[in-house]
């Protein structure tokens, strides 16, 4: 047997497993489809249903809560602008999409990033899984994704929530286990239990770096969004990659600037609400 | 123990031969200790065991504030946390208000620690993101009492303390004196017989630091708790403790009244810490006096009753005033309407000094 009937046999084997998931776990793979559709398109509807202007007096209003006047001024002009050059659909879209995908990572990486605080053994054996995760190129697995969730938001939102899970995990891990040693004694002391501990003591020394995994993640989303334009997105992914292919210049440069305003607005107000909870008071 | 000390109140805290060994062979080092009754140095060459607290048996009494003093190292944060349980004894037993902590269920446990020993630490603990009354109130809180008398109560305890003008600060705000006292005042809002308090005051600066022994004495005496108190300092172990254990190396080495200790240093170690602490409100007329019959010895012409008088309990600052006002050579010392002896100018230098009595004839 020399090397490239080997290479062609594993090919073909690999073909052939992805072929028997698709065909065999179809229904699966369907209803996570629809299921994850059905959030995007939820999201989507209700980032739409207010006109841009409103949505830009939003973002306005809270940079200047929980940020700065000045922040707050710039939110609401940069969104306001993204209307003007003829994004906004696309600029919501990519919001929906990130804020679906974000909120679906938190809700397994807070969890999972937790019990591997308090279980070192899942930590060290998860670690390996979130290695690969960050550093494999995305292409990889988004052809796969294509074959077995189709051309469209889901596979976009499936990726995004992969590379937006291990901020969340590693730093919550971290978060649970960074807990001063005298408070747990405190803790023991004054004859807590084990939920009171947790709740009261070890969550709330975590949450700065909880928060802190939350913008990680974001950000994380907000990259993969644009790669995976090439899968059928929507939104500035989409755009920036047929930009991209016709060599529109003029289009990717405004598409990229719409990504850089929603991203930096997002990563401030999420950043302002995290120290407006907890970093003001320690 | 002595039958008078057991007639002055209740055993709260019984500690009886209590071992801590760290170590991976912990277990096999106990039992070694044991059989063979091995010593510390033993234990550390044939299982590589630390021996943190060595056969320890102390006794608190209601009321009664008990200072174990040592230097780091010796073995006294161990030992105060054996009493709560926060470290699990090798060997020996803990009884709280009458109950061996080691058959307790962790629910009993959890309950003994909320409601009967309240603890300070060294470092406070304040939670950062609570203000001054809801940390005072944690303890209440983890009880499951209600939000309103939990912060009724931990108003009151910080009132005691001499915080009520901060309840809603954040522990950044104050200063660590305040901080100190925001830890003593959880620890007694949960009104406890017991405050373990842990080197509470050492990272305190010489002024607050003995402005707060003087309170916290006052508080525990006014409010008839009990306290162990753990210190690496003699001066503040005899400001504050009505009886003091020197602890060296794991190993108690004396227990006994501040009085007792200066007087009676059990080796030189004590004795060499016990050098540098000054007499003037510790010696009391009672260890200074001579006898009435040596007093006539050297001054045959002076008249006992013409003399000055003072209790067996004047110290000897109290005498050095009393001498200094009167023209006679000597302090008639009273006890129940009869004189029991004679402090004189000699006796009282002796005192100052700490030179034992016997000394002197020796010499």
């Amino acid at each position: 047997m020399n090397s490239s009937s080997f290479a062609d046999a594993f090919d073909t084997t690999t073909d052939a497993a992805l072929e028997w998931v698709s065909d065999n776990g179809g229904f699966i793979f369907d209803s996570l489809r629809s299921v994850l559709e059905g959030l995007y398109d939820g999201v989507l509807s209700a980032l739409n249903f207010a006109p841009f202007y409103v949505v830009a007096t939003v973002a306005a209003l809270l940079g200047w809560r929980v940020v700065s006047a000045w922040f707050g001024l710039f939110a609401g002009v940069a969104l306001v602008f993204c209307a003007i050059i003829g994004l906004w659909p696309e600029t919501m879209s990519t919001l929906a999409l990130v804020l679906t995908a974000t909120f679906l990572a938190l809700l397994v990486g807070i969890p999972a990033g937790v019990v591997a605080g308090f279980v070192p053994a899942l930590d060290r054996a998860l670690e390996p899984v979130l290695d690969l995760i960050q550093t494999l190129p995305p292409y990889i697995y988004l052809l796969p994704a294509i074959a077995l969730l189709g051309y469209g938001p889901a596979t976009a939102l499936v990726a995004t929530i992969i590379v937006a899970i291990p901020p969340a995990f590693r730093l919550t891990s971290l978060g649970i286990r960074m807990t001063p040693n005298e408070f747990v004694e405190l803790g023991h002391a004054t004859g807590i239990t084990g939920m009171q501990m947790f709740f009261k003591i070890r969550l709330p020394f975590a949450m700065p770096s909880i928060m802190a995994g939350i913008n990680q993640s974001l950000m994380m989303a907000f990259g993969m969004v644009v790669i995976a334009g090439i899968v059928g997105s929507g939104g500035l992914g989409e755009t920036i990659y047929g930009a991209i292919r016709t060599l529109d210049i003029a289009k990717s440069i405004n598409a990229a600037i719409a990504i850089v305003v929603l991203t930096m607005v997002l990563d401030r107000l999420a950043q302002g609400a995290a120290s407006a909870g907890y970093g003001a008071k320690t | 123990m002595s039958e008078s000390d057991n007639a002055n109140g209740e055993l709260l805290i019984d500690c009886q031969s209590v071992w801590k060994i760290f170590g991976d062979r912990a277990n096999v080092a106990v039992k070694a200790v044991v059989e063979k009754g091995l010593t510390k140095k033993q234990v550390l060459q044939d299982y590589n065991c630390v021996v943190g607290v060595a056969d320890a048996s102390i006794q608190v009494r209601r009321g009664e504030i008990f200072c174990i003093m040592g230097l780091s190292g010796s073995g006294k944060s161990t030992l105060i946390r054996l009493l709560n349980r926060l470290i699990v004894p090798s060997l020996g037993k803990v009884v709280v208000k009458g109950y061996d902590l080691a058959t307790l269920s962790a629910a009993d446990l959890r309950r003994t620690r909320a409601r009967h020993i309240g603890m300070v630490f060294q470092s406070v603990a304040l939670l950062p993101h609570r203000t001054v009354l809801e940390n005072a109130a944690f303890g209440l809180e983890v009880q499951g009492i209600g939000k309103l008398e939990r912060n009724r109560t931990a108003s009151e305890a910080l009132e005691k303390v001499g915080l009520a003008d901060w309840l809603s600060r954040y522990p950044a705000e104050l200063s660590g004196g305040m901080q100190q006292r925001v830890g003593l005042a959880r620890a007694i809002a949960a009104n406890p017989e017991i405050i373990l308090m842990d080197e509470p005051f050492s990272a305190l600066d010489p002024l607050i630091r003995r402005q707060l022994q003087d309170e916290f004495r006052q508080l525990t005496k006014e409010l008839g708790k009990s306290a162990v108190f753990i210190t690496h300092d003699l001066d503040e172990a005899i400001r504050i403790g009505d009886r003091i254990a020197i602890m060296k190396d794991g190993v108690i080495i004396q227990i006994g009244t501040a009085e007792e200790i200066v007087l009676n240093p059990a080796d030189d170690y004590v004795a060499e810490f016990v050098a540098g602490i000054s007499r003037l409100h510790l010696v009391k007329a009672h260890s200074v006096m001579s006898s009435i019959a040596e007093y006539q010895r050297a001054h045959p012409n002076s008249d006992i009753n013409a003399l000055t008088t003072t209790t067996p309990e004047a110290d000897i600052d109290e005498l050095i005033g009393l001498t200094m006002q009167s023209d006679r050579d000597g302090i008639a010392v009273v006890d129940s309407g009869s004189v029991v002896g004679i402090v004189t100018t000699r006796g009282l230098l002796r005192g100052v000094k700490g030179t034992q009595p016997d000394e002197l004839a020796a010499a």
